[in-house]
């Protein structure tokens, strides 16, 4: 799952430490840009994949608040301390309005 | 002209357009603040909404812009004589293109990251949007037609391509499994398979694989199939990126290949007005799409650029430069064309022949051979390279299409929310307009809904432009100027496909090639169909269009809230 402070995982984006990224120069920037070129979509749709895998993991584990109660609420409260931090990131993903044009890029 | 004088007129008109009159737009009429939170800031949530490095965001821009559209037309557009190609290119991106693509990121990063869809209801109309969703099936359809008809007859004509491509299926699907499977080392995978994918490409020469343009059709879309309806990590995607390296060693050899040779155009500066598709206005504007300005950087720039910039004054950089960028690729592409045959002649014969594909192969096979690599190589390195440019693309398109036909006539019927259902159909449309359709009308209608496109995206800037005050000059009458003429180019089109195809039924023209009369004339009236419902479809939208933006000049749409902070220095 995603990492509490950043709601992203293993970094998908090669200049994640922006102050390293600022004293890298053109190397750095020729790097990141043959990585946007080559697999910064194909992270895209890693990310968007885990995503999806991500509701269905919480609407599993935490379905009783949503009304939808599929585990004991025991084990929801067990594993509650684990998806605390996801919820901020996770509330937007599933509550955005979306358009069919979502699905092209 | 010799080639390296044009690509350094071209390097000239990229500097001057960036950094003058994009610097100027940016900061005076837009006003960028680099302290206004992005949707990507405002909204992160880690999958759609991340803030990424600019440099990256370039990268991506790019590579999601430039396919077939920048190298085929030049070439194509060279039966008028270098020159309107090469000053449609120039112009094209100074005046309209990268203001297209940049102003397009601009309000949805200022609509949060809205797509198109959503800013047409909000801006236009609520039926906008559903005519704009029907435009783009029919826009998605004619992609993946006339790149499906390229594939065909590159692997056609050129035996020693198909075991390249057969090889990249398999590499494709190896590299996903490597990576996401056995979560082996993306560098070691990504050496591994392209040199793979080289050796393949010289096995081809050694062992070429004929074939019918009926067979290669079917091949394109079964691999077009097989990507909508396979998880996109294990397939589409893996291919996706070992392709890249393919193509970006490709280009790379054509501009070092320019510059060793430095080759002098051998097409006329101008031969005539009116060549077989059409007069040079309008038709040469929707034959230069991609290159000049296109309608699809509209859809990059707003639904996948604009939910990633970390800071406004990164949109410049990405968008406007990536767009510059594209003019260098579509001028490398009309360099290929117009200095690789000795005579005028012999590039229409070769047009003729193996069709605009086969013109840059066999150009940026000649461009290798300078480099010392052998011909035969080159070439076929050069077919792989223009059919995976082709195939990618097609991929993407059909897979959008599984899912439109999901989204359109899934709450009608259950039937059509089955993935494969939504995939077949969409293979099976194109299957029909490709076999029956003829080529160069297809690719007219696709350069027509493509540029029709750019229209619409600059009419929803227009009219965001004069709602919150802004000079909406700038988009306005290069809208004007695109609908009038894209317009143009469809009716024209809608009554050459009608003329043929009456004349077809009178006995007074043979059909095509390896069609039936009855084939023909069905093909003729299929396409004519497909451009009337995207001139009405064009036309609602321009009405709704011209109606809010009337509006917005008078104040009636009201304007968001000013930014709270002061307008930024310099990106």
């Amino acid at each position: 799952m995603n990492s509490p402070e950043t709601g992203r995982g293993p970094s998908p984006d090669p200049g994640k430490d922006r102050s390293a990224r600022k004293g890298g120069g053109i190397l750095q920037a020729a790097r990141e840009f043959i990585y946007g070129m080559a697999a910064h979509d194909m992270t895209r749709f890693a990310l968007k994949t885990r995503s999806s895998m991500e509701h269905l993991f919480i609407l599993i584990t935490m379905g009783d608040m949503l009304g939808v109660p599929i585990l004991p609420p025991y084990y929801s409260l067990r594993l509650l301390p684990y998806v605390v931090p996801q919820i901020s990131t996770w509330k937007r993903r599933m509550l955005r309005e979306k358009d069919l044009m979502d699905a092209i890029f | 002209m010799n080639s390296v004088v044009a690509l350094i007129i071209g390097f000239a008109v990229a500097l001057i357009g960036y950094y003058w009159y994009a610097r100027y737009f940016d900061e005076k009429v837009i006003q960028v603040d680099r302290k206004k939170a992005t949707p990507a800031r405002m909204y992160m949530d880690g999958v759609d909404f991340i803030p990424t490095s600019k440099h990256v965001l370039f990268g991506y821009q790019f590579k999601s812009i430039a396919a077939l559209g920048p190298v085929l037309g030049p070439i194509i557009s060279l039966q008028w004589g270098w020159l309107p190609g090469l000053l449609w290119i120039l112009l094209g991106t100074f005046l309209i293109g990268w203001i297209h693509d940049y102003s397009s990121a601009i309000v949805s990063l200022r609509n949060d990251g809205e797509t198109f869809g959503a800013l047409s209801y909000k801006l236009i109309s609520p039926r906008g949007r559903v005519i704009l969703l029907s435009f783009m099936y029919f826009y998605l359809l004619l992609i993946v037609s006339a790149f499906g008809s390229i594939v065909a007859n590159m692997l056609k004509g050129t035996p020693s391509v198909p075991l390249a491509i057969l090889a990249l299926m398999a590499v494709g699907l190896l590299s996903g499994f490597l990576i996401y499977k056995k979560k082996m080392d993306i560098l070691l995978v990504t050496v591994l398979m392209v040199v793979l994918s080289l050796v393949a490409i010289w096995l081809g020469t050694v062992v070429p694989i004929g074939g019918s343009y009926a067979v290669w059709v079917v091949f394109g879309l079964l691999f077009s199939f097989i990507g909508a309806v396979l998880p996109i990590w294990s397939y589409t995607q893996p291919i996706n990126y070992i392709s890249f390296y393919l193509v970006a060693l490709g280009m790379l050899g054509a501009v070092v290949g320019i510059l060793v040779g430095r080759p002098d155009f051998s097409v006329p500066v101008f031969t005539t007005y009116s060549i077989g598709v059409g007069p040079l206005w309008p038709i040469l504007f929707v034959t230069i799409a991609c290159g000049a300005i296109s309608g699809w950087h509209s859809l990059v720039s707003s639904s996948g650029t604009a939910r990633q910039l970390e800071n406004e004054t990164d949109t410049r950089y990405v968008a406007g430069g990536a767009m510059y960028m594209e003019m260098i690729l579509a001028l490398i592409a009309l360099i290929i064309g117009a200095a690789t045959f000795a005579t005028f002649d012999d590039y229409a014969a070769n047009l003729k022949a193996l069709g605009p594909a086969g013109i840059f192969a066999a150009g940026l096979g000649a461009l290798l051979g300078k480099l010392g690599i052998a011909s035969e190589f080159g070439k076929a390195f050069a077919g792989a390279m223009l059919v995976i440019l082709a195939i990618t693309i097609m991929q993407l398109a059909v897979r959008f299409m599984r899912i439109a036909t999901a989204e359109i006539a899934g709450e009608g019927s259950p039937f059509f929310r089955n993935t494969y259902v939504g995939a077949f159909i969409a293979v099976l449309l194109t299957y029909i307009l490709v076999m029956t359709g003829t080529w160069s009308y297809i690719w007219t209608l696709f350069g027509g809904a493509n540029q029709l496109m750019a229209a619409l995206a600059l009419m929803l800037v227009s009219i965001w432009l004069a709602k919150e005050g802004k000079a909406w000059y700038y988009t306005f009458f290069p809208m004007l100027f695109m609908l009038i003429t894209t317009i143009a180019a469809l009716v024209l089109t809608t009554r050459n496909l009608i003329v043929a195809a009456s004349k077809l039924s009178a006995g007074a023209a043979a059909p095509p090639a390896g069609q039936s009369v009855g084939v023909a004339i069905g093909g003729n009236v299929i396409s004519a169909a497909i451009a009337v419902f995207l001139i009405i479809a064009a036309l609602l939208l321009a009405y709704d269009g011209l109606k809010m933006f009337g509006k917005a000049r008078a104040g009636k749409l009201g304007k968001a809230p000013a930014p709270t902070a002061a307008p930024a220095a310099k990106a």
